[in-house]
């Protein structure tokens, strides 16, 4: 991959989402305001063609916000996206439109991200009748089979005719993904693809998804919290909290060497499948739940967790993430006394 | 979504739907309503109730205020039913009156109690007709009845009553038998022709009456030489013997067949629930919707809108409307409508909140769908099933308030309801005169009615609305 | 060690239209007194139903078949009226945290209210003396006596999680099935939590069934891991036997923690198990997993390998595996 290190397909650049909660009339007038909830606060990344980036997170840390903010899914309050060397931040109807057909996104829960009362051939035409794919249902039909072999489902004939709900959550993830790829796009945000699936449809679903990455020469967005799929997916790893990057690298750098104290955290909280661990409680480097994000604190956002806050993490400036060389990031002040 | 599917859902939905009692007694009803409506004809008694219902000539043979025919079964001294005699035999005999004549003769067995109230012959006539009209009894007495000679007729109504044309031929029958003393002591005026007619003749036949039962001849003799001109025709001759008690549900006091009402008012009960909730519901489901998915000022607005709606009471202002308009029965419908789509509005609109938080909407809005296609396409036919049975739970509201109008007078005159039946029983003071067979029948239809639809409702909701929620 | 439980040959069908789902079938295994045994398995293997078997509260069209034997604490609960079982076992003796239990709690009525009803429903005490009681258990779960408050909807899933923990501990009961009581959480939550529950056995002397389908969480947890497939006991043994340096017997659980990714190892692909579980229906003769197993030989499809200990308390029903 180093040598197309430089070809950006991707570009965010200070994303930022604020949701301004609901707010009834009477609250308005009173003055009372409640605060804006900054799902995602400041980020920044880019990914490259052909490559697998992972973006990983406790829950409520914005990933979901993130990936929907890059699938144009909901407008980013600032900041930009820059799409194959076009910023899309801003588009009109029809290049919203286009940019759906390069971009595509597989969700979380296999069991809702299809309509119940589609059956798998609709499901699998829906994008062709959007987009207005050329050619009778004969071709349309063509197009399905040809990706639903591409996601190993065999024979694809015996699956058009069958509802959702006729399929395991494996089954469905591949016809989730089949659906993204019939548009022939270039990039793939897949929103926890797998978190809702049989341990043992896990792997295959990965590498399934990887065999098609590598076959047709896709770049995914892999937003998960589980940092062992992370390890065994993707090239390169981000590592978000309350809607910031806090550290980001290449996957095996980061999980072996960890900078920030956010991952190390997260990467001690992983149960590994070794035995000796009944016995103990685990040592866990940071205690509590993540603050809600309409009330970030000061200073580095991570120091009211944090076991190695100074003073002066809460009252300076927010630290920007710092390149250590090899591409790795952390946005940590004290990361070498640590 | 072809035939194959709706035939699976369908079965899908009818397993459950089996298993619903009350829905299935819901269904069987509804399908016994159809049945009736499609094949009317047959059921009705008086083929012409549509159109006739206000037409006092229509229902001139048939008793007023009668009971149903049924309620003999619990009497102790039977009453005469009404009967309708079509088929009169017809021979060419020597008449002592006429020389050669020919006779039309309805035979009439007689096994109750209490007499008709009448007996009419109803005859079409053309040209010149002169008849004698007698009745034979069962003792061998004739009873001569009276004459009808009529001149001019093309086509017209020939009607001869016993009861008011013939009163003073019976009387005669009655000086004939009865005692002088009991002549005198009775009030002729007082007695009814028909009375006397099946009584045993006696000299007390005045007092103590006691039915003579058997074999009545009815006999109607035209002398032959008349038909020589081929100008002078009697057609269509029939005899209506007037009963105490008449048909299933008895007669109101103009004479009408409460059946015959009952039964041509359940089209217009059905047409007018259905119309009116299947538009209100289509309208409301894709309000809801509408508003649902758009958010923010559209909702508000249209929340506000439904809102004012929901407030305005419906009953005042439909009798306003009713009360200035000419009432008809497009303008309840409308009105009704105006009213009634506001019902599903709240449900599918908080229903449609949820449903356009699923990811499959976002799923379809990553790929591309518009708002139009994700509404129609993918909350439209999800809502749908929902609304099924909200149009059925809407059913009886409308048939409910069409009577109500009714109820007050202000119905479309030129359609037959249960509720005008009712409020001419309640002008009429049918409560009051112990008409029960008048108040009873139509209050308890419309009471079915309801409930039949809020059966398949229920029954419906309680299958869609499950699989709504865990998809 | 005194055994808290036994279960014998427990069986348990849902009798379903289509035929009778054999969701159990002759399951046996013993829990001992402060112990937790990790149930895993893929979705539908029978966890949750071995979960409500003990509780006598199968959901229907779910029957407990005859010849089934649940000894509690000696005595078997299999022949107890339902009234006996209501009044003495069932979360007097017996606990369970269900599967998504934390997404159960009733909106519209604040924690204090769902907790006191609870409370009240298996105890004559005022309200005082149990609202006492419920900031003792929110204190022993680690939330502030505030929580009682609130809204579930104003909690995170850490906190309803921690309310429905505190909520079965109440009456004290000896054991305690947890159903999948970390799937929904994120890892650090999760570790809080698992940290909470060996903390509140230690405190209680209590004994946990942990039910999950994490092979990597369980190793964490359990004494001793049961691996259920299709409604059957397919391995059981010590959290060394399954984890340890020689690794586990039955294929089933050799593939199955060969496709759990590692997150301090490198690979290149993971290998997978083929094919989806069997219908339970009419699951496939002999082992039931020969379909799927990459060590299936011609007995296998033809006769039922039976679980048999290969090593002082270490079951296994593969014929590979035979002594
Ligand atoms: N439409 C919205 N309105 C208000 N707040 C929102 C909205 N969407 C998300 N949030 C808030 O933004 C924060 C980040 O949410 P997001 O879904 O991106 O998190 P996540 O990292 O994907 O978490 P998870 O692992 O639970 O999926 C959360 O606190 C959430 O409550
Ligand atoms: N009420 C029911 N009626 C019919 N079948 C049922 C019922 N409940 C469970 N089953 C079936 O019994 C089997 C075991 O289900 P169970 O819920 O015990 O699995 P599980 O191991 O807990 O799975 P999961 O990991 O998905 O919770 C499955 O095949 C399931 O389909
Ligand atoms: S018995 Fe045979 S099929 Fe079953 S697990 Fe063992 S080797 Fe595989
Ligand atoms: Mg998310
Ligand atoms: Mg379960």
């Amino acid at each position: 991959m180093s040598d197309k290190s430089n070809d950006v397909l991707l570009e965010v650049k200070d994303l930022k989402k604020h949701f301004a909660p609901h707010q009834s009339l009477a609250q308005t007038l009173s003055g009372k305001n409640r605060r804006v909830v900054k799902a995602v606060d400041g980020v920044s990344f880019s990914i490259h063609r052909g490559e697998i980036f992972g973006l990983i997170g406790e829950s409520g840390s914005g990933k979901t916000t993130t990936g929907k903010l890059v699938m144009k899914l909901i407008d980013p309050t600032s900041g930009s996206i820059v799409f194959n060397g076009e910023d899309v931040t801003v588009t009109d109807k029809e290049r919203t439109q286009a940019y759906r057909r390069q971009v595509q996104m597989i969700f979380q829960d296999p069991y809702a991200s299809m309509n119940p009362r589609f059956k798998i051939k609709d499901v699998m035409d829906e994008p062709l009748v959007i987009h207005k794919i050329e050619g009778d249902h004969v071709e349309h039909e063509k197009m399905i089979i040809k990706a639903l072999t591409e996601v190993k489902l065999n024979p694809p004939e015996e699956f058009m005719g069958r509802y959702p709900h006729m399929l395991s959550g494996g089954q469905r993830q591949r016809i989730a993904t089949a659906r993204t790829l019939i548009l022939n796009p270039m990039m793939l945000v897949a929103d926890e693809p797998v978190s809702m699936i049989d341990l043992s449809t896990r792997a295959e679903i990965l590498h399934m998804m990887k065999d098609v990455q590598r076959d047709l020469g896709l770049t995914y967005l892999y937003i998960t919290h589980d940092l062992s799929t992370a390890r065994y997916f993707t090239d390169r790893i981000a590592v978000m909290y309350l809607g910031r990057i806090v550290e980001m690298g290449r996957a095996e750098d980061l999980i072996d060497n960890p900078l920030h104290p956010y991952t190390k955290a997260l990467i001690e909280a992983v149960p590994e499948p070794r035995t000796g661990k009944v016995d103990v409680i685990k040592e866990l480097p940071i205690s509590g739940e993540i603050p809600s994000p309409a009330n970030i604190p000061s200073g580095c956002r991570f120091h009211t967790r944090c076991p190695y806050a100074k003073p002066e993490c809460s009252s300076e400036a927010e630290p920007e993430l710092m390149d250590v060389g090899n591409g790795h990031f952390h946005a940590c002040r004290r990361y070498k006394e640590i | 979504m072809s035939m194959k599917d709706v035939g699976y859902r369908f079965k899908e939905f009818w397993d459950d739907f089996r298993k619903e009692t009350s829905g299935l007694i819901g269904l069987g009803i509804l399908v016994l309503s159809l049945v009736v409506v499609l094949f009317e004809p047959v059921f009705l008694p008086f083929k012409d109730v549509d159109g006739n219902w206000r037409n006092i000539s229509y229902w001139q043979d048939s008793p007023p205020a009668a009971p149903p025919a049924w309620t003999n079964l619990f009497a102790a001294e039977k009453s005469a039913t009404t009967a309708y005699l079509n088929d009169p035999i017809v021979e060419d005999v020597d008449d002592p009156d006429f020389g050669l004549a020919r006779v039309y003769t309805f035979k009439y067995n007689y096994k109750y109690d209490k007499s008709p109230l009448d007996i009419i012959f109803r005859a079409k006539g053309d040209g010149m007709l002169f008849m004698n009209l007698s009745v034979i009894r069962p003792d061998g007495e004739t009873v001569y009845l009276g004459q009808v000679y009529e001149d001019g007729l093309a086509g017209d109504d020939i009607r001869f009553t016993v009861d008011t044309d013939a009163r003073s031929s019976v009387y005669e029958f009655i000086r004939a038998h009865a005692s002088e003393e009991a002549i005198a002591n009775s009030d002729s005026s007082n007695v009814k022709a028909t009375d006397i007619i099946f009584a045993k003749a006696g000299a007390d036949m005045l007092s103590a009456r006691e039915p003579l039962k058997g074999e009545y001849l009815y006999k109607v003799t035209i002398p032959a030489s008349l038909f020589e001109d081929e100008a002078n025709r009697i057609d269509e001759a029939k005899l209506i013997v007037t009963g105490r008690v008449s048909g299933v549900l008895g007669t109101d006091t103009s004479k009408r067949d409460i059946y015959s009402g009952i039964i041509a008012g359940l089209k217009w009960a059905l047409f007018i629930g259905l119309v009116t909730s299947v538009i209100s519901v289509l309208v409301g489901v894709l309000y809801g919707i509408i508003s649902a998915y758009f958010g923010g000022t559209t909702d508000t607005i249209m929340s506000f809108i439904f809102e004012v709606f929901v407030s305005m009471p419906m009953l005042p202002i439909l009798i306003v409307l009713s009360a200035t308009f000419k009432p008809s029965i497009w303008i309840i419908i409308g009105a009704m409508i105006v009213f009634y789509w506001v019902g599903p509005v709240k449900t599918v609109r908080s229903m449609a909140l949820q449903i356009k938080e699923e990811t499959y909407i976002e799923a379809a809005k990553a790929l591309g769908a518009g708002k139009w296609r994700i509404i129609f396409k993918h909350m439209a036919p999800i809502l749908l099933p929902y609304s099924f049975a909200n149009m059925a739970l809407s059913v009886p509201g409308a048939i409910v308030a069409e009577s109500s109008l009714s109820l007050l007078g202000l119905g479309d005159p030129s359609i037959i309801s249960w509720g005008q039946i009712l409020h001419d029983a309640q002008l009429s003071g049918a409560t009051l005169n112990g008409l029960w067979w008048w108040i009873v029948p139509p209050g308890l239809f419309i009471a079915v009615m309801g409930m039949t639809f809020a059966f398949l409702g229920f029954a419906m909701d309680k299958i869609l609305h499950p699989k709504l929620r865990t998809r | 060690m005194d055994k808290l439980l036994e279960v014998k040959n427990l069986k348990l069908y849902y009798h379903t239209s289509k035929g009778a789902v054999r969701a159990l079938d002759d399951v046996s295994f013993d829990l001992y007194k402060g112990e937790t045994l990790g149930l895993v398995g893929e979705s539908g293997c029978g966890k949750t139903t071995t979960g409500v078997a003990l509780l006598k509260m199968p959901s229907p069209p779910g029957r407990i078949e005859p010849g089934s034997q649940i000894i509690l604490d000696g005595r078997d609960i299999m022949p107890l009226p339902e009234k006996e079982i209501r009044k003495n076992v069932r979360w007097e003796e017996v606990a369970m945290v269900f599967q998504g239990a934390m997404n159960c709690l009733t909106p519209v009525y604040t924690i204090g209210k769902q907790m006191l009803e609870t409370l009240q429903e298996h105890r004559d005490m005022d309200k005082a003396q149990a609202e006492e009681l419920i900031k003792e258990y929110l204190g022993l779960v680690g939330l502030p006596p505030e929580v009682m408050g609130r809204y579930p909807h104003e909690l995170s899933g850490g906190m309803k999680q921690r309310i429905v923990i505190a909520t079965a501990l109440f009456l004290k009961p000896k054991l305690v099935i947890l159903d999948e009581p970390t799937t929904a959480l994120d890892v650090i939550v999760q570790a809080q939590i698992i940290n909470l529950l060996k903390k509140l056995k230690k405190t209680f002397d209590l004994s946990f069934i942990f039910i999950t389908h994490d092979l990597s969480l369980e190793a964490e947890v359990s004494d001793r891991i049961c691996v259920m497939y299709a409604g059957k006991i397919a391995e059981l043994g010590t959290n060394q036997q399954i984890y340890g340096e020689q690794g586990p017997m039955h294929p089933y659980t050799e593939k199955l923690l060969q496709a759990t990714p590692l997150l301090h190892k490198k690979v290149d692909s993971l290998s997978y198990i083929p094919g989806t579980p069997p219908d339970l229906i009419d699951p496939p003769k002999g082992c039931r997993f020969h379909p799927r197993c990459h060590k299936a030989m011609d007995k296998c499809s033809q006769e039922e390998p039976p679980l048999l200990e290969v090593e002082p308390g270490h079951m296994v029903a593969c014929w590979r595996c035979g002594k």
